[in-house]
């Protein structure tokens, strides 16, 4: 993790104002290309906000974001170009059940094709290779293309949000909590195939609930109350040290689990500003 | 997503309905067949053929006259003489549109719960009398509000009950067959359970299915209020009082400072009704979202049944103020003709050209109706990026379905020579507004969460609308507008003063060199016409509300 390349994200003194305490406090990080990075900590911590001025969605009450080395633009355009870097993996998913797996794979190169594609994407199959490769990662028969996302399992519905993810071609991969409510043996594998896309060029940060998923990342990220308590190498946190590390980052809290809102319930649908 | 388009009759609120068997192969389209955010924009097509049509059709004479009637709009005339008058008319098409909407409530609530199958099931245990009670009033119904108030005007003469009479019958008959498909909508286990216990027949009734029944009964009465407000325009545009007859005025006389006074305060009544009636809905139907309060229930009950109740008075008064006297129905006048040698002439009446009557009407129908459901997410999606030009955008569809067709129709002829086109342009546009403001109504109740997804990921904000927020309208949407398409089929009699428009036009100029048998037979062809054409809408309709 060399000094020199220029980090993916980055945050300076981030602060974010809530309805009394402020939801976020002097975050200040980095994300440098090829980590990946999981984010820790109770409910309430500050999670989901943190994600949410990762991605553009909400703009810090002071301190600054960085996208590879850039503050947010000011023009329209530009900012568009920014934004179409960051890819998000909503909690919720957010497919466009009226449209087939094809259809909806496409619409994550809605931010770089211009209007003529985007028109005939919704009357014919558009870049079937493409997305059959995309599926092909995800483990999902190219057969399924045809298929509208209503008729889809759940596990299937995932797997195609990811791969929906992979065609936007990122350069920043966050989520938000997108294990939450899937079965254990289903989360470990979807989570291996997000962890398997991160190449030396791109950076993830998740969001985590289950500290036993820790295994494939390099660096860990406790938030409590708005503030980074812990950031240290995945390694850390095995063993007896680990064990004591995430007892005081859990202290007083419930046991990690259940999370009331995610990153959708911040600011429902507010447009990237 | 049912939302804004709750209300549309015979088809129950469209819940997504669920696609394709799970777990069914795969399934390739045989042909490229547009995917639903696309159909909306579909019948936009329609613009191309119009647009290529107008340069020979237009003739450019009034230009500066459109010029002046356009710059009127900031300089309205204050002369408190004009502004008396303007409010006199205002304060009549008001009333006229209060007292035929409360008459038609009162009709229709009877006359639905009469024609409904599961009360003639309860209460006698056969069900053919709802049924033909249903088909009767298919028939006022059919004949719209316009031609009601010529008729009678020429029945009863000029009087204020007449206006009252002709929005009172046909929305009463819609109301009741509204109420009819609601009441054989709801679920009969209540019911049944109550009769099981003994209960007498109307005492189960009313305490299984009035409840439920309220609230689709408030939503679509208030609707039909608004639609009664602009009949009640409309029906003073045809000389039977009210701001309609001045608007008429003025326009023909080319008083555009006059007009723009009486427009301006007609805008705002119309605008504060419609958001008056947005918020009882929401305060009425809408299920508390942040607060679960059991005190709620009752107390929202009682202030539905008191302000239906309220409803009665109200119509008394305004009837009073207004001098409505129902008697002045009974007094008929001999009609100019009928009686007489000959007045009923068969050679006569095929002589008229039937063929290009009735496929002038059905292409007005057609021309409207893709223009009117083509128009607002087109204009939607172009104004998207600028939020300035978007308020613009409905601003004008508030103009729109404020302004009465036929008027519409007399700006047009400013530039453009009478005929299909220019009849097809004023009904499509009057009706876009109205579509125009459920759409946005749609997207505002929809969820933004694919939206936010998608600007999210850097993508634009018209593209953004297309994919984000357009899949979940798009079929409610459509079937609201295949609802539409029978109403223009109605409608297209108050644009036929634009000529060479199809049984409209010939209705109107029959009508007015008395000639009763050629009436009476284009009556009966457009009530036929109407009925033929609700049929095929309501197959459409549920066409698009079942496949997913």
């Amino acid at each position: 993790m060399s000094q020199a390349v220029q980090p993916l994200l980055e945050l300076r003194q981030v602060r974010l104002d809530g309805r009394g305490l402020p939801r976020l406090a002097a975050v200040s990080l980095a994300l440098h290309p090829g980590e990946r990075v999981a984010l820790l900590g109770p409910s309430g911590a500050g999670k989901s906000s943190l994600l949410a001025v990762a991605n553009g969605l909400l703009a810090p009450s002071s301190g600054q974001v960085l996208w590879q080395g850039e503050p947010p633009a000011r023009s329209r355009r530009a900012r568009r170009r920014q934004q179409a870097r960051i890819g998000t993996l909503w909690q919720d998913l957010r497919l466009i059940e009226e449209l087939t797996v094809q259809q909806n794979l496409n619409a994550g190169r809605l931010a770089v094709w211009g209007w003529p594609r985007a028109l005939l994407n919704l009357l014919m199959p558009l870049d079937t290779a493409a997305n059959a490769a995309a599926l092909a990662k995800v483990d999902l028969p190219p057969e399924l293309l045809h298929q509208p996302v209503a008729a889809l399992s759940g596990g299937q519905r995932q797997r195609v949000a990811i791969a929906r993810l992979l065609r936007q071609e990122p350069s920043l991969l966050l989520a938000d909590e997108p294990l939450a409510s899937l079965d254990p043996r289903l989360a470990g594998a979807l989570l291996a195939l997000l962890l398997a896309e991160v190449t030396p060029q791109r950076a993830m940060l998740l969001s985590l609930h289950r500290p036993d998923l820790l295994a494939g990342f390099d660096r860990v990220i406790g938030l409590r109350a708005g503030r980074i308590v812990v950031d240290a190498p995945a390694a850390a946190l095995r063993g007896a040290a680990g064990e004591s590390l995430l007892a005081e980052l859990y202290q007083g809290s419930e046991a990690p689990g259940v999370h009331p809102g995610g990153l959708g319930a911040l600011r429902e649908g507010g447009e990237a500003r | 997503m049912s939302g804004a388009f709750g209300f549309e009759p015979a088809v129950k609120p469209g819940v997504p309905a669920p696609a394709g068997p799970i777990g069914a192969g795969p399934r390739r389209p045989a042909m490229p067949w547009p995917a639903a955010p696309l159909q909306m924009l579909l019948p936009a097509l329609v613009l191309l053929p119009l647009l290529a049509w107008l340069p020979f059709t237009a003739h450019g004479g009034g230009l500066d006259l459109l010029g002046r009637f356009a710059l009127a709009a900031f300089t309205p005339s204050l002369d408190p003489l004009v502004v008396r008058s303007a409010l006199a008319g205002l304060a009549t098409t008001v009333g006229m549109a209060l007292l035929g909407w409360v008459a038609s409530l009162v009709l229709g609530v009877s006359l639905g719960v009469a024609s409904s199958r599961t009360l003639w099931r309860t209460c006698c245990g056969r069900v053919w009398p709802g049924g033909w009670i249903r088909r009767l009033l298919a028939v006022p119904r059919a004949v719209h509000e316009l031609l009601w108030g010529l008729l009678l005007l020429q029945l009863v003469g000029l009087q204020p009950v007449v206006a009252v009479v002709a929005i009172a019958l046909p929305f009463g008959a819609l109301v009741a067959r509204v109420v009819a498909d609601l009441l054989d909508g709801l679920d009969t286990g209540r019911l049944e359970a109550l009769r099981l216990a003994g209960a007498p027949a109307p005492a189960a009734l009313f305490t299984a299915l009035g409840p439920p029944l309220l609230p689709g009964l408030l939503s679509y009465g208030g609707y039909r209020l608004e639609c009664a407000l602009r009949s009640a325009t409309l029906l003073g545009v045809f000389g039977l009082g009210g701001l309609g007859t001045d608007l008429r005025l003025t326009l023909q006389s080319l008083e555009f400072h006059e007009l723009w006074t009486g427009l301006w305060l007609l805008l705002a009544v119309m605008l504060a009704l419609e958001a008056g009636l947005g918020w009882l809905r929401r305060r009425w139907l809408m299920p508390r979202r942040l607060a679960l309060s059991q005190a709620g229930v009752g107390v929202r009950g009682r202030e539905m049944v008191l302000a239906l109740v309220a409803l009665l008075p109200l119509g008394f008064g305004v009837g009073r103020a207004l001098g409505v006297d129902p008697r002045g129905l009974l007094t008929w006048q001999p009609l100019q003709g009928v009686g007489g040698s000959g007045w009923w002439d068969g050679d006569r009446l095929l002589a008229l050209p039937w063929p290009s009557l009735i496929g002038g009407t059905l292409a007005l129908t057609l021309l409207a109706a893709a223009l009117a459901v083509g128009l607002p997410p087109l204009q939607l999606l172009v104004s998207a990026p600028w939020p300035p030009l978007r308020r613009l955008v409905q601003l004008s569809w508030a103009f729109a379905r404020l302004w009465p067709p036929p008027l519409t129709a007399l700006l047009l002829l400013l530039l453009l020579q009478p005929g299909l086109l220019t009849a097809a342009l004023a009904l499509g546009l009057h009706n876009a507004g109205i579509l125009g403001r459920l759409l946005a109504e749609a997207l505002a109740d929809g969820s933004s969460a694919r939206h936010g997804a998608l600007v999210s990921a850097g993508v634009g904000p018209r593209l953004a609308l297309l994919y984000g927020r357009y899949p979940a309208v798009a079929r409610p949407y459509l079937a609201y507008g295949a609802y539409r398409a029978d109403v223009l089929l109605r409608d297209t009699v108050v644009v036929g003063l634009v000529g060479a428009t199809g049984l409209g036009s010939q209705l109107l100029e029959s009508l007015s060199s008395f000639a009763w048998d050629q009436l009476l037979a284009l009556v009966a062809v457009y009530v036929l016409l109407t009925l033929l054409g609700e049929e095929l809408s309501d197959r459409v309709r549920r066409q698009l509300l079942r496949c997913g």
